[in-house]
């Protein structure tokens, strides 16, 4: 190694005091270390840290010429960098030395002296081996971005970004929440002083969103963290808060209209918000935000999406009128729907992970009964563009309304004596009563829909002659020709279609189907044929089907009833023929098992062979499907069928091949239910508007209509409470068309509006809009992204109270009147759900109270460690609740801990006040009384250790002071920034004594009790600590990096390029002209796994050199 | 009682500085291991395991961050599967498993660092020292010359 010339190490075993010096022998070590190869001197000082200790190398290097320097002591992660700089004063490169770490890993760990001894010479001589192969190095050091990111918006964020923004530095505070205060914002007062927590918390608050220097972000994370110190580069998410943060006032009246009630986070869930909220009256930003998890799923699913827990949430408060109004936004047939609607949005409500779905048509029935009276809205501007719809179902319906709102001159076009298509002619009365359909067509005809009555298009019009006089023609013509048996005797007198023998009764004709009637199928039709046979004479009736009752498409509840009327179900039979002579006497069927699924997911019924039996019979209806009657169009223009005799459409804006000619409803789609067709006749006029004004049909219509819902809600808790069934006429009076269910009262339908658990939060009402001055809220607000680029982060995230049901014993949420410490500042609070009243759950004021201090802390079983603020914070509670309720109070306490400035002297004074103090760890609270004396109240067991015996004392209110504890998510914040947690959660500084502000990762600094408890004093000490180190770090302008990057020798690589997907940094790139890899020195962070990787050894690392590494291998070995 | 040789090469982020906690906390652990310095565990190269046996260690501890927590994103994946090469390898040269070890060890677990030194210097007391048979180059002519 000519080049490091004549190697002259110095060694240097520091005493430490006694902390090295009573485990190793000093002397032994010096003896040792002398007779190293290349050992020049080797001395022993007390304390090598301090000035002589540290002039004795400097005085070495000058005097005897030392060249490399040993210094045996602690940790290098402690020292080396003062060592490193005594080199330098020495006049010698800081890089000609190594730290042997005989403290940490040594004299403190090892039992045996003699051990400990060897274990110090053998790292000794590990080091002057490697020592022998150091090279001089020079630091590189880059600038310090001036901005500095405070993570959390608590006291110690706060604190911190003023004093950093106070020296003129730019700082971003993210805050999570809506609002920044953090926990201070919920306390009354303070210890020990007692000064109100908002009035010392609030000015800075204010002072934060106002100051020129702080970019505030509230309702925002932190995504990712890239590079480091003095050059960050964070990724902030904005949440999207729906509430223009620029316009929104803060003036509140929209709170006075949202219907949605949330347990308030801020207090505590003692009070209730609104799903538009701030979480308290000073919250800063002064801004609004909406809880919205996003489309409630009723809504989600349903085609037209009507906002059903909008209308729910506000039946609940008894606000018909307004639900009404918010009904008719999106349906115009809303009285109809409430009786016949498939209601998917039920299959999905969540409500169905409690007990049972909310009865959402129901509801929607009950306003539009009691209201009966609504009008739907006039167009606000006339067209003159004409446009026919053919067909009056509830496809054409809906079509002709939407296109009448956007003023155009609607008319349908009905083959029929009356309109509603199926609605009229499908569903029996008394489902569906005639006078609805009336009521809701009549409505529809008065915004000014034409409708022409018994104009069958195709005879009495022709559709050329149609599309001629129109502008647009939307063909809405339904699936009404009934699918055939095809099986023997279908001509037979007797045999009905099940559409032909419902469309004939609900037209008015007296027709008997006979006394027993079979009815043949399991969807809906097949039900309300049965019901209606009933109704017209019959006697007995089945319902034959071919599955089991699994697999039945019928609506279950109208099955139920059904059942309830009197009708028979036979399953798993195919019919195969029909007896008799001229007129039906029975029918044969083959017993059938469920084979595999078929296209429609349901299992296919196989046919057992020689299982065939008759059922006797008078009369049949077969209800087996309907598909659409294109026949009846006559000319159809060539418009393309499907090989299911079906329109064929552009899915996504209905338009038939003829321009302008649309087409929606069963025939496009085959039979369906209501909601679906209605679905398409809004579809088409959506494209017929788009397509009269000349925009683009297609753009932005990929999701339209019904999706999953996007989220799910935690249910755990929810008391289970049954549907209220909605009331119906007996079962005697079922043989008429008299309507089945009556329909809920008002208290009945409030009651079941209650069981709604608005699970999305904000219910898309926008009731909120309509009032707000400003035009803040957006309710189509996204999610930002947001890139700053920062030289240093100070975390500040603080803490989570223990929750108190991990110690079941003490009660909490299953005794009433147990409160955590969090909830009894709430109810301290003058501004809190009870407006400062100490009271109990049944409103009176408590006589007596006990407080129970270390909840949750120095307990084995949870966190071992003093949460520090627990005994204050509980005194001061002893002191407000004796001012405020005159109660006795009693403290249970294991040790009293007063330890800072005036902390003594406010515990003398709850002494004095007369508060009871009693030694000793609580066991349990309960409710059992063993005299009358206790009777209603809670009785708290403890052993009194400084009587020597066990207590019972009786109180009214119990309140448990909880520990505090790291966050929930410490884990991943801590990954975020790379820095490290301690064994209890909290964030790791770098020395618990000499860098308690400091991490592992330069430029993260910590404040507050994210490193562990604090109380407001302290964290506020802390904060300021983090943003002086930041501003050292900004004041200095430049940090020196460590240069051990690392470098390839270019004679030696043979281009492989393996280091070149290794590493984790990207500042390897190949150089393909000169066929080598080269490490940029300014990404390297000097990991060393290229070097490890590379084949032929050309890729290096500085300060850890294969031969270093070897060396100090080889040396520890030696000994 | 033997005393076996243990070199230890942890990384600088998690498992040295754990080792410094429980040297701040006092706790009393098996001297036989020697720490070495790296800045992370993927700098260990196979090479270094395999001199120290060769220079006369009877065990290797290898340490780095849990996986996912890496100060250099990965580095500690590179050097469990240089471990898993180095395990197969060492199985051909006759050095049981148990002489090498890797383990996962952050900064706050100190007492994870004494459990595994103490683990391991018992395991390998068990094992007895290690014995490199001679290379075969050089016993060869030792058979020719009987």
């Amino acid at each position: 190694m000519g080049t490091n010339g004549d190697v002259k190490i110095g060694v240097y075993v520091c005493h430490c005091g006694t902390n090295i010096a009573a485990k190793v022998n000093i002397k032994e070590v010096v003896e040792f270390a002398q007779t190293l190869p290349h050992v020049t001197i080797a001395r022993e000082y007390k304390f090598m840290c301090s000035d002589p200790g540290q002039e004795l190398i400097r005085q070495d290097i000058r005097e005897l010429g030392i060249n490399r320097v040993i210094v045996a002591s602690c940790s290098p992660l402690m020292h080396e960098a003062t060592f490193r700089r005594v080199l330098e004063e020495g006049g010698s490169n800081p890089f000609f030395f190594h730290m042997a770490n005989i403290r940490e890993h040594d004299s403190w760990v090892t039992s045996s002296s003699r051990q400990a001894t060897r274990k110090a010479q053998a790292l000794i001589a590990a080091a002057a081996k490697r020592v022998f192969f150091h090279e001089a190095l020079q630091k590189n050091s880059v600038p310090v971005n001036s901005n500095v990111m405070i993570v959390g918006g608590g006291i110690s964020g706060i604190q911190a970004a003023l004093t950093i923004a106070n020296a003129g530095k730019k700082v971003y505070l993210v805050e999570r929440e809506p609002s920044i205060g953090g926990h201070m914002a919920k306390f009354d007062k303070t210890f020990p002083t007692l000064d109100c927590a908002s009035c010392i918390l609030t000015p800075k608050m204010t002072q934060v969103a106002s100051h020129p220097n702080i970019e505030l972000l509230t309702y925002s994370e932190v995504e990712s963290v890239e590079g480091y110190v003095g050059n960050f580069k964070i990724q902030i998410r904005k949440k999207a808060r729906f509430v223009d943060e620029n316009l929104c006032t803060g003036c509140g009246e929209c709170t006075e209209v949202c219907p949605i009630d949330i347990p308030s986070e801020f207090d505590e869930g003692l009070g209730m918000r609104k799903a538009i909220y701030r979480p308290f009256p000073q919250s800063v930003p002064n801004t609004y935000t909406i809880s919205r998890r996003g489309l409630p799923p009723c809504q989600a699913t349903c085609s037209l999406h009507q906002k059903a827990q909008a209308y729910i949430q506000l039946i609940a408060k008894g606000e018909f009128e307004k639900a009404l109004q918010i009904i008719l936004r999106d349906n115009p047939l809303p009285s109809i729907c409430g009786r016949v609607c498939s209601h998917p949005c039920m299959s999905v409500c969540s409500r169905n992970k409690v007990d049972q779905a909310v009865n959402i048509p129901g509801l929607k029935r009950f306003v539009t009964d009691r209201l009966s009276d609504y009008e739907l809205p006039k167009p606000e501007r006339e067209r003159k563009e004409k446009i026919a719809v053919v067909g009056s179902g509830p496809s054409g319906l809906m079509c002709a309304y939407e296109l009448r709102q956007r003023g155009y001159k609607v008319t349908i076009f009905e083959a029929a004596s009356q309109p509603g298509g199926m609605l009229t002619q499908g569903i029996p009365a008394f489902r569906l009563p005639r006078g609805i359909i009336t009521d809701e067509i009549e409505r529809l005809e008065r915004t000014g829909i034409d409708i022409k009555l018994n104009t069958h298009v195709g005879i009495d019009i022709s559709l050329k002659d149609l599309k001629k006089k129109h502008d647009a023609v939307y063909i809405a013509i339904g699936a009404g020709v009934e699918r055939k048996l095809n099986i023997p005797g279908e001509n037979l007198r007797g045999i009905w279609g099940g559409i032909d023998f419902l469309r004939r009764i609900n037209l008015g004709m007296h027709i008997t189907p006979g006394k027993r009637v079979l009815v043949i199928g399991g969807g809906n039709s097949a039900i309300d044929a049965a019901r209606t046979a009933l109704r017209s004479g019959a006697e007995e009736v089945t319902i034959v089907y071919r599955r089991s009752r699994n697999e039945m498409p019928a609506d279950q509840l109208e099955v139920e009833e059904a059942e309830k009327e009197g009708i028979r179900f036979y399953f798993m039979a195919s019919p195969l023929r029909f007896l008799g002579n001229g007129r039906v006497t029975g029918m044969e069927f083959i017993r059938t098992r469920l084979g595999h699924p078929d296209e429609s997911g349901r299992r296919r019924p196989v046919p057992i062979p020689n299982s065939e039996f008759t059922l006797p019979c008078d009369g049949v209806i077969v209800t087996i499907g309907q598909k659409p009657d294109v026949e009846s169009l006559r000319d159809r223009l060539g418009l393309a069928l499907t090989k299911f005799n079906t329109f064929v459409t552009d899915p996504l804006t209905l338009e038939t091949n003829i321009p302008g000619v649309f087409a929606g409803g069963d025939c496009v789609t085959g039979p369906d239910v209501v909601v679906n067709a209605m679905f398409a006749g809004k579809k088409a006029a959506i494209s017929i508007d788009r397509y009269l004004n000349r925009q683009d049909m297609r753009e932005g219509r990929e999701l339209e209509g019904p999706f999953e819902p996007t989220f799910e809600i935690d249910t755990e808790g929810v008391p289970v409470k049954w549907r209220i069934e909605m009331p119906s006429i007996e079962i005697e009076r079922r043989r008429t068309f008299e309507e089945v269910h009556t329909g809920y009262t008002p208290e009945m339908a409030m009651e079941e509006a209650a069981r709604c658990l608005a699970c999305a939060g904000c219910c898309d009402c926008q009731l909120c809009s309509t009032v707000c001055e400003a035009k803040a809220i957006d309710y189509n607000q996204k999610d930002t992204t947001l890139e700053v680029d920062v030289g240093s982060i100070i975390i500040a995230t603080g803490f989570k109270t223990f929750d108190p049901k991990r110690i079941p014993s003490y009660g909490y949420q299953i005794l009433p009147n147990v409160f955590t410490s969090l909830e009894i500042e709430r109810l301290i609070n003058s501004a809190g759900p009870t407006g400062g009243e100490i009271i109990l759950k049944n409103g009176e004021k408590p006589k007596s109270v006990g407080i129970i201090h270390c909840v949750g802390s120095r307990d084995i079983h949870h966190n071992r460690y003093c949460s520090r603020v627990c005994c204050m914070y509980s005194l001061k509670f002893a002191h407000l609740i004796r001012e405020r309720t005159h109660a006795e109070v009693y403290n249970f306490y294991i040790d009293m801990r007063a330890f800072g400035k005036g902390y003594e002297e406010f515990y003398d004074r709850i002494l004095e006040e007369g508060a009871h103090l009693v030694r000793g760890r609580v066991a349990e609270v309960t409710d059992v009384a063993l005299d009358s004396s206790e009777e209603g109240k809670l009785i708290i067991r403890v052993e009194d250790t400084l009587i020597g015996m066990v207590r019972r004392i009786p109180v009214d209110m119990v309140i448990l002071s909880v520990g505090l504890e790291a966050r929930p998510d410490a884990e991943e914040v801590r990954r975020l920034f790379n820095i490290s947690c301690s064994v209890e959660g909290f964030f790791l500084e770098r020395h618990p004594k000499l860098a308690p502000v400091s991490t592992f990762t330069d430029g993260v600094f910590l404040a507050g009790a994210c490193q562990g408890p604090k109380d407001i004093p302290d964290s506020v000490a802390q904060a300021g600590a983090a943003a002086a180190e930041a501003l050292a770090l900004i004041d200095k302008g430049v940090v020196e990096l460590e240069p051990n990057t690392a470098w390839i020798e270019e004679e030696e690589c043979s281009g492989c390029q393996t280091c070149v997907a290794l590493c984790p940094f990207t500042a390897i790139s190949y150089d393909a002209e000169k066929h080598v890899s080269v490490v940029n020195e300014v990404l390297c962070k000097g990991c060393g796994t290229c070097v490890s990787a590379c084949p032929s050894g050309a890729a290096k690392q500085h300060l850890f050199l294969d031969e270093e590494i070897l060396a100090e291998i080889e040396g520890v070995l030696t000994i | 009682m033997y005393e076996p040789k243990i070199v230890a090469i942890f990384c600088n982020w998690c498992t040295y500085t754990a080792a410094d906690l429980a040297g701040t906390a006092r706790m009393e652990y098996a001297p036989n291991a020697r720490i070495i310095r790296v800045m992370c565990s993927g700098r260990i190269d196979p090479q270094f395991v395999l001199n120290a046996f060769q220079k006369g260690a009877d065990g290797v501890l290898l340490g780095g961050c849990h996986p996912g927590d890496c100060h250099y994103q990965e580095g500690n994946y590179k050097a469990l599967r240089r471990y898993h090469l180095l395990q197969r390898l060492l199985e051909q040269m006759g050095i049981e498993k148990e002489r090498l070890r890797i383990e996962w060890i952050s900064a706050s677990e100190g007492d994870k660092v004494k459990k595994v030194i103490d683990e391991m210097t018992e395991e390998i007391r068990r094992l007895g020292p290690l014995e490199i048979a001679e290379t075969p180059a050089e016993q060869k002519p030792a058979v020719a010359a009987s």
